[in-house]
């Protein structure tokens, strides 16, 4: 028997015994629902809660004003013939969110004033200003005897619409902003992969530590066998996972594809209810299309998906078998989690920016890369040279924290009793 | 390979191991003759854990060489050995049979030869019916015997049982020593690591006492006995006795109501004069010159090796 046999006896048993749980079999129906039911309820709050939780008495004293910013938005406006003093007890009372004084002047000073309890966030000041601002214009135009057809005119939008130029010198279609969305879909998704199957690889080698079954195993492999066997094993059910979703994404494209973005009318329905409900989703879906899908983009996230989940459950391993329970384990590896705990956070930054040099230096960077790369390949063209760069330094990246986690393992499973502290990890890189 | 017959099962030679500062195993050479039940003795932390996991290949000697069957410990020497640690540990969810299967692999065993193997085993033990069970769902004992067939599946020259019977009710553990027997009958080496001494004196032939890191007593066990001498008086009798506890010719081993065991440090004892003296003033019903138990043995060869270090 070969030492290959070996660490596939392990692989299979690991990926094995993990797919045939139910844990397994109701993540991977379930992750996807409960992906779109995040995203409907984020949508959800987004549209229904977004500028309509305070509400602002309109005392106008110009005398037309008013019946257009409730035009605009009759949920966050409303009349009020009361005296400004007696809405001034009101909002101490906090009775009312807010009021509004319109001066009779507005349309040769431009100054309105708005009295709250305090703060009600820049989305309700900008709103008011934005509404507030169009108002003027037209009514100013209007007083200077403007024709209708110029007014309307002016109250047209621009569309920005966003071309790329291929390398063969064709112009296409660019998706900048749905792609800015997807790369941080992408990015979320990397990261809670690489933390759930990481962590699964820690709880099974602090399994085996705390239940003794170590011994066992190392009298039958090599400790490294053991480790990177897990790590193989479990990498593995997390790419059934993925290329399962992937399939039924395929499959629910095919087939529903055409039914929902096929039809052009359709996709301008969808964009015309976002524009009535105002507020930021218009400003945010207009000049976005539905990409196509980005087979460069999908092989781009399974690639940083395999060498980033790697690279953590590796460490996650060799910090596993350093403690004896899950508690112990979190706060060694909090060193190698903050990375990634940064990347999620700055990832909307990531978005706005994708070719700063922050996100060009954390694209690089090996604890990083993985989640932020994806969003920079997503958003914007990423030169080849810097893909290689980052590969290359996550490659180099991962066979540290094999080298590392492989000495650190083999101390650490057979050692139990007191947690060891970082100087002692260290100890034992030096000394195995 | 050599040739298998006179080489011994194991042969450990000058062998150190250290962690830290602290010795672990300093210069432990021992000998295990094939188809033997070799007793590994000693005190908690005297180093036979340490030693047990350099014959398993976990740990590396820091001296000295340890052979199995004439060869050097390796991963190939690995899948002759088995290994029954003494905290054991299985797979809390999953299936018996699964993990049965699973260890006898990583043995080297197909998988087809494990589950029939597996099977076979459960039912010697009469635990065919947990087959598909979690290991959760067992009781202790259950899981012990799971534990105990899992050493098996891979047809092991060389058996390495630590504490074997604990955990086990007296029917099981009869059945344990009735397999445990049957093994060394068709020839496999056992090494039988236990504080357990009565066991030592049924089961083993050789025996090895460690402590603090050194083999302080080995060799036969019959032999050993023999060396310690027929020093030792079992009496059983009706009357006041106090008269012998005062005599400065014993050291009191035991000493209950009507029976009696001591150690005979006088070297000028005369056993014959002795019991006509017990004859005179007791109603003596037993009356018998041993040798020492072993339990009496581990303690005065630990004890006195204490003494000897300082």
């Amino acid at each position: 028997m070969g030492k290959y046999s070996k660490i596939k006896t392990i692989i299979a048993h690991e990926y094995i015994s993990k797919v045939k749980t139910k844990g397994f079999l109701i993540g991977t129906v379930l992750g996807p629902l409960g992906l779109v039911a995040l995203i409907g309820i984020i949508v959800y709050i987004s549209m229904n809660f977004g500028d309509t939780s305070k509400k602002l008495a309109i005392v106008d004293n110009e005398g037309t004003i008013y019946t257009e910013l409730i035009k605009k938005d009759s949920s966050l406006y409303y009349k009020s013939e009361k005296s400004i003093d007696a809405l001034k007890k009101e909002l101490q009372s906090e009775n009312i969110d807010g009021y509004v004084v319109i001066p009779e002047d507005i349309l040769d000073k431009g100054n309105v004033s708005v009295y709250t309890g305090g703060g009600g966030g820049l989305g309700l000041i900008s709103s008011l200003e934005d509404n507030l601002t169009s108002i003027v214009r037209v009514k100013r135009l209007e007083r200077l005897g403007t024709d209708a057809s110029v007014i309307d005119l002016i109250r047209q939008k621009v569309n920005v619409e966003t071309n790329k130029i291929t390398e063969t010198g064709e112009t296409e279609k660019d998706d900048t902003k749905a792609m800015a969305y997807v790369g941080y879909g992408l990015g979320f998704a990397m990261y809670f992969l690489v933390f759930i199957y990481g962590s699964f690889v820690s709880r099974g080698v602090i399994e085996e530590k705390s239940n003794r079954i170590i011994e066992v195993l190392a009298s039958s492999a090599k400790p490294f066998e053991i480790m990177m066997g897990k790590v193989i094993g479990i990498g593995l059910v997390g790419l059934t996972q993925i290329i399962f979703w992937l399939l039924l994404g395929f499959g629910l494209l095919t087939i529903l594809g055409p039914l929902i973005f096929g039809d052009p009318e359709s996709l301008k329905t969808m964009t015309d209810m976002a524009e009535a409900q105002g507020g930021g989703m218009a400003s945010q879906t207009q000049g976005m299309s539905i990409p196509g899908v980005d087979f460069t983009l999908i092989l781009g996230f399974l690639f940083y998906f395999i060498l980033g989940y790697f690279t953590y459950a590796t460490f996650f391993a060799g910090v596993g078998a350093a403690v004896d329970n899950e508690q112990d384990a979190a706060q060694l590896q909090l060193p190698i989690t903050l990375p990634i705990i940064l990347a999620i956070m700055i990832t909307p930054q990531i978005m706005n920016n994708p070719d700063s040099t922050l996100a060009v230096v954390l694209s690089i960077v090996p604890l990083t890369s993985p989640l932020i790369m994806i969003v920079r390949i997503a958003a914007t063209n990423v030169p080849i040279i810097e893909i290689a760069a980052s590969i290359a330094a996550l490659i180099g990246f991962f066979f540290f924290a094999v080298w590392v986690s492989a000495k650190i393992y083999r101390i650490g499973i057979l050692m139990t009793g007191k947690k060891p502290k970082f100087s002692d990890l260290i100890k034992w890189i030096r000394t195995a | 390979m050599q040739n298998q017959s006179n080489v011994p099962v194991i042969e450990v030679k000058n062998v150190k191991k250290q962690f830290g500062d602290y010795f672990a195993n300093n210069d432990i050479s021992l000998k295990v003759e094939t188809g033997t039940i070799f007793g590994l003795l000693g005190p908690n932390g005297a180093g036979k854990t340490t030693l047990i996991r350099m014959i398993n290949n976990i740990y590396m000697p820091d001296a000295g060489t340890i052979t199995i069957f004439g060869n050097p410990v390796s991963e190939d020497t690995q899948n002759q050995v088995a290994y029954l640690p003494e905290e054991r540990g299985l797979y809390k969810k999953q299936k018996v049979i699964d993990q049965l299967i699973y260890f006898a692999q990583l043995k080297g065993v197909e998988k087809n030869v494990a589950k029939k193997r597996a099977e076979q085993w459960l039912i010697r033990f009469d635990a065919a019916s947990w087959a598909n069970k979690k290991i959760q769902d067992l009781s202790k004992g259950m899981a012990q015997k799971v534990q105990f067939i899992s050493t098996l599946l891979h047809d092991p020259k060389l058996l390495i049982l630590d504490e074997p019977f604990s955990g086990f009710d007296p029917i099981n553990a009869e059945l344990l020593k009735e397999v445990i027997l049957e093994l060394k009958s068709q020839g496999k080496t056992i090494i039988l690591s236990t504080h357990v001494m009565h066991q030592v004196e049924q089961m083993c032939d050789d025996m090895c006492l460690i402590n603090k890191g050194k083999a302080i007593l080995q060799g036969n066990v019959r032999e050993i006995k023999k060396s310690f001498g027929r020093d030792t008086i079992l009496l059983e009798f009706e009357g006041d006795a106090s008269f012998i506890v005062e005599n400065p010719s014993f050291k009191i081993v035991n000493q209950t109501a009507h029976r009696l065991e001591l150690k005979i440090i006088d070297n000028n004892f005369d056993s014959k004069l002795f019991l006509n003296e017990l004859n005179q003033r007791l109603e003596v019903y037993k009356y018998e010159l041993v040798e020492p138990s072993f339990h009496e043995i581990f303690i005065q060869s630990v004890k006195g090796n204490e003494v000897e270090i300082g």
